[in-house]
């Protein structure tokens, strides 16, 4: 909650300066599009944390026992990342979860049988809010129980995402919607493809190759853990706070069945698949710990 | 007490931990305030370097 509401800051922070040049030291065009650029890409970042990770650990285990304030924290949680939250439970929960690297997950990149991802370039730049938008319509509209409850949900966020057009509809484009597109497309959508790239389906010969985990400790400390996704996946009703413990009670079962364990975090992953051939090798490489059952 | 105190104190840098992007957000934005929005730019794009490089 608190991340939340420190992301929500940052936005403030950010509108006031922008309505107020002198004090952010903007003296032309220039140095606004430097205090913008600046800007919208820690907004992006921190907003695709704040989705992504934050509130899907809320998707998993509410924080309220009330399910109507956790239907409504949850509005006010994902509006400021772009997404009505009943959108993103669906595609997470209901979606990718319950369809793991199948063909009905989509929101995952295109995949071959063999578990090949299409190109990571293409995957950020066509998912949100293209190709999501196509399958939530097809999903919402086809299925009579979820049509009226999506369409006023997507009104309650059009609603509060369309306030700061009203303050200023230039810095709303800037400061709110640019960050949003960045949050999704180079932080949510990596998170994405990373976890899962070069993974096949849980069967009971492959049990945990379904998810690359990342066991860097700055990159969990810092995202909530969210590194430990085999166990995850296969555990996600589990706090996060308590998936570290969990990691080291699995540890062995990763080991025997080969989990593919990296050293660093979603970020540098994102670096290397997104390079060429020779770059794209360092992905495939196994933390140095877990090589036990190889 | 002394136990006490070191809970704390381990509690309150788990939370600034855990806080570290949206905090770190916020003092680039503000920091535009003090150093003018070209430092602000090169600290994210610095920022963002590290992150692919390390993280």
């Amino acid at each position: 909650m608190l991340f939340h509401f420190i992301c929500l800051a940052a936005y403030a922070c950010a509108f006031w300066l922008y309505l107020h040049p002198k004090v952010a030291g903007i003296t032309g065009p220039w140095s606004r599009i430097a205090f913008v650029l600046a800007s919208a890409m820690v907004l992006g970042w921190i907003s695709g944390i704040d989705v992504g990770v934050n509130f899907h650990n809320h998707s998993h285990r509410p924080i309220f026992t009330s399910p109507f304030v956790n239907r409504w924290f949850g509005r006010i949680w994902t509006f400021s990342g772009g997404w009505p939250s009943f959108f993103w439970e669906y595609c997470h929960v209901t979606i990718h979860h319950a369809n793991l690297l199948s063909a009905e997950d989509w929101t995952l990149p295109k995949h071959s049988a063999d578990g090949k991802f299409e190109n990571f370039q293409r995957y950020l730049f066509t998912h949100w809010p293209w190709r999501l938008s196509r399958h939530l319509w097809k999903d919402f509209t086809t299925r009579q129980s979820l049509r009226r409850r999506s369409f006023d949900e997507l009104a309650i966020f059009l609603a509060l995402w369309s306030i700061p057009f009203w303050i200023d509809p230039v810095m709303a484009v800037f400061l709110w919607a640019l960050p949003h597109w960045i949050a999704n497309a180079f932080v949510m959508n990596s998170g994405m493809y990373v976890q899962h790239a070069g993974c096949v389906p849980k069967t009971p010969a492959k049990p945990v190759s379904h998810s690359t985990v990342f066991v860097s400790n700055f990159f969990n400390l810092t995202m909530f853990n969210i590194g430990f996704h085999s166990e995850h996946h296969d555990h996600p009703r589990v706090h996060w706070s308590e998936l570290p413990e969990l990691h080291q009670r699995l540890k062995q079962e990763l080991i025997d069945g080969q989990a593919h364990v990296v050293p660093f975090g979603n970020y540098h992953a994102a670096f290397l698949l997104a390079g060429d051939e020779t770059r794209q090798k360092g992905f495939a490489q196994q933390d140095s710990r877990y090589k036990g059952g190889r | 007490m002394e136990r006490l105190a070191r809970v704390l104190s381990s509690r309150t840098a788990l939370i600034f931990g855990r806080s570290f992007f949206p905090l770190s957000a916020i003092v680039i934005i503000l920091g535009a305030a003090l150093w003018g929005p070209w430092v602000s730019l090169g600290v994210t794009v610095v920022a963002i370097a590290v992150a692919l490089r390390s993280l």
